[in-house]
């Protein structure tokens, strides 16, 4: 653990600022910062409060915030977003938790007719400075409704701004940002990798600790997209709890003579589509990884934005490797359905031997 | 490690406390998911309570004799911060496996 954080500062030295933890632990001290920092706002949702969220993220944060901040709701997701929506009207910086992706369904009507538009139906003089936390995406061997991937749903609503952040640094700054937003942000937490652990800069969102880590320190924007990993034949592309899996097949591929290049979206609305035309303009080949189904999933965005800007240099078409157009499976099932490793590299294997003509 | 407090839950339809009888777990202990963790009185009827899930015993609160009011303190359990939440498992960090080897002719133009 030394050693890695040594070699992420660069210095030699221990950087007081850099500890190591996993995504929940760096989400729940985002949180606790944003309250401290922000008197106006509040956390609620489902166990939210006494129980401090059936993931822990909003652990303690009762007791040291009080209950007037920090609240249970009951279990009714349209009365958490109905609720945001009032309290934002009404000036606060609402918090809300739907406590999973499957539970978001009952909350349509609130996101998209009210939170989304608020905005732009009052000509700005109701923005909605709503996070909405939602752990998302499977892997965890859950029931139906715990494991969804809700990303193109909200990223095709107007006036919505989606994230997903793939490593505890990220999450940590990610949700600090997308907190002080003045228009509602979709926080999408890869629930999977909730408990990896990783380097968290407190001081610093610029340091790009997984880029750092990978040796290729993108600069960070926390508004981009990050590369992950440097590569010249092929980009995959992913967002999420993918982003570690892209990782591996990225050092699998490298063994064949691929080098892989690993673009992490972070933003699903809106996509920069700016960091897809230089990482692809260079790679001339895309595959893009996602677990939702495939039809009209972010995968099409993404591919049609790589389109745009590369198609004159592209070698092949953009493949998707994604979860199928079925309902999400029940847990057992759960390995056959989101992109496995061999799926990807079947992906990429179709990309490599295109041949025009 | 992380403690999880578990409260005394309502053991009938609207009752407000129960009265320990007496406790079959000491702090310490390790204890299972379903392992009975407490004899307990209440209005209606004696029960034995069973351990919503795995952990170490670290508190235990009330003597045999003592009543408890339904949403206090009953036990805290100590246990490993990787736990998963109330809803799934964690998953394992596997070595990646592969069965599908890539062969490309690359013109590097």
């Amino acid at each position: 653990m030394s050693e890695t954080i040594t070699a992420l500062t660069g210095t030699g030295e221990t950087d007081a600022n850099v500890q190591h933890m996993s995504m929940q632990l760096a989400l729940n001290r985002a949180l606790d910062e944003i309250l401290a920092d922000n008197p106006k706002s509040v956390i609620f949702g489902e166990d939210c409060g006494r129980l401090g969220g059936v993931f822990r993220i909003t652990d303690g944060l009762q007791s040291k915030h009080g209950e007037d901040r920090v609240f249970d709701t009951p279990l009714a997701e349209s009365g958490i977003l109905g609720m945001s929506v009032g309290l934002a009207m009404a000036g606060f910086h609402p918090i809300p938790e739907v406590q999973f992706d499957g539970f978001a369904y009952p909350a349509i009507n609130q996101i998209v007719c009210q939170i989304a538009r608020m905005n732009y139906r009052s000509r700005g003089t109701l923005p909605m400075p709503i996070t909405l936390r939602v752990p998302s995406f499977g892997g965890i061997r859950a029931p139906e409704h715990h494991g969804e991937s809700l990303e193109a749903l909200f990223a095709h609503v107007p006036g919505l701004k989606v994230v997903s952040p793939a490593t505890p640094h990220d999450a940590y700054h990610l949700l600090k940002y997308a907190a002080t937003r003045p228009d509602p942000v979709i926080f999408m937490e890869p629930k999977s990798r909730y408990w990896q652990k990783g380097p968290v800069n407190l001081a610093s969102a610029d340091m790009d600790t997984a880029a750092h880590d990978a040796g290729t320190d993108s600069g960070g924007n926390l508004t981009g997209a990050r590369v992950v990993r440097e590569g010249r034949h092929l980009t995959l592309v992913a967002w999420g709890a993918m982003v570690a899996r892209c990782l591996q097949v990225a050092e699998l591929a490298a063994e064949d003579g691929i080098d892989v290049e690993v673009l992490d979206l972070r933003w699903l609305k809106p996509i920069d589509a700016e960091a897809l035309a230089t990482s692809v303009g260079k790679t001339r080949r895309a595959v893009v990884v996602h677990e939702a189904p495939l039809t009209s999933g972010l995968g099409a965005e993404v591919a049609q934005l790589i389109t745009q800007s590369c198609f004159a240099t592209l070698k092949a078409p953009v493949e998707r490797v994604t979860g199928f157009d079925v309902p999400y499976p029940s847990g057992d099932l759960e390995d056959e359905y989101i992109p496995n490793i061999d799926r990807i590299l079947f992906g990429i294997q179709r990309v490599l031997e295109y041949r025009r003509g | 490690m992380a403690e999880i407090s578990f409260p005394l839950p309502d053991l009938g339809e609207g009752l407000i406390e129960a009265t320990v009888l007496d406790w079959l777990v000491e702090p310490g202990q390790q204890v299972e998911r379903n392992q009975p963790l407490v004899e307990l009185e209440t209005s209606k009827s004696a029960l034995e309570l069973p351990s919503p899930q795995a952990g170490k015993v670290v508190r235990i609160h009330g003597a045999p004799g003592d009543t408890i009011n339904v949403g206090e303190p009953l036990i805290v359990f100590e246990v490993p911060d990787d736990t998963a939440g109330i809803v799934g498992t964690v998953p394992k960090d596997e070595a990646p496996k592969r069965r599908v080897r890539l062969s490309a002719v690359l013109d590097e133009d």
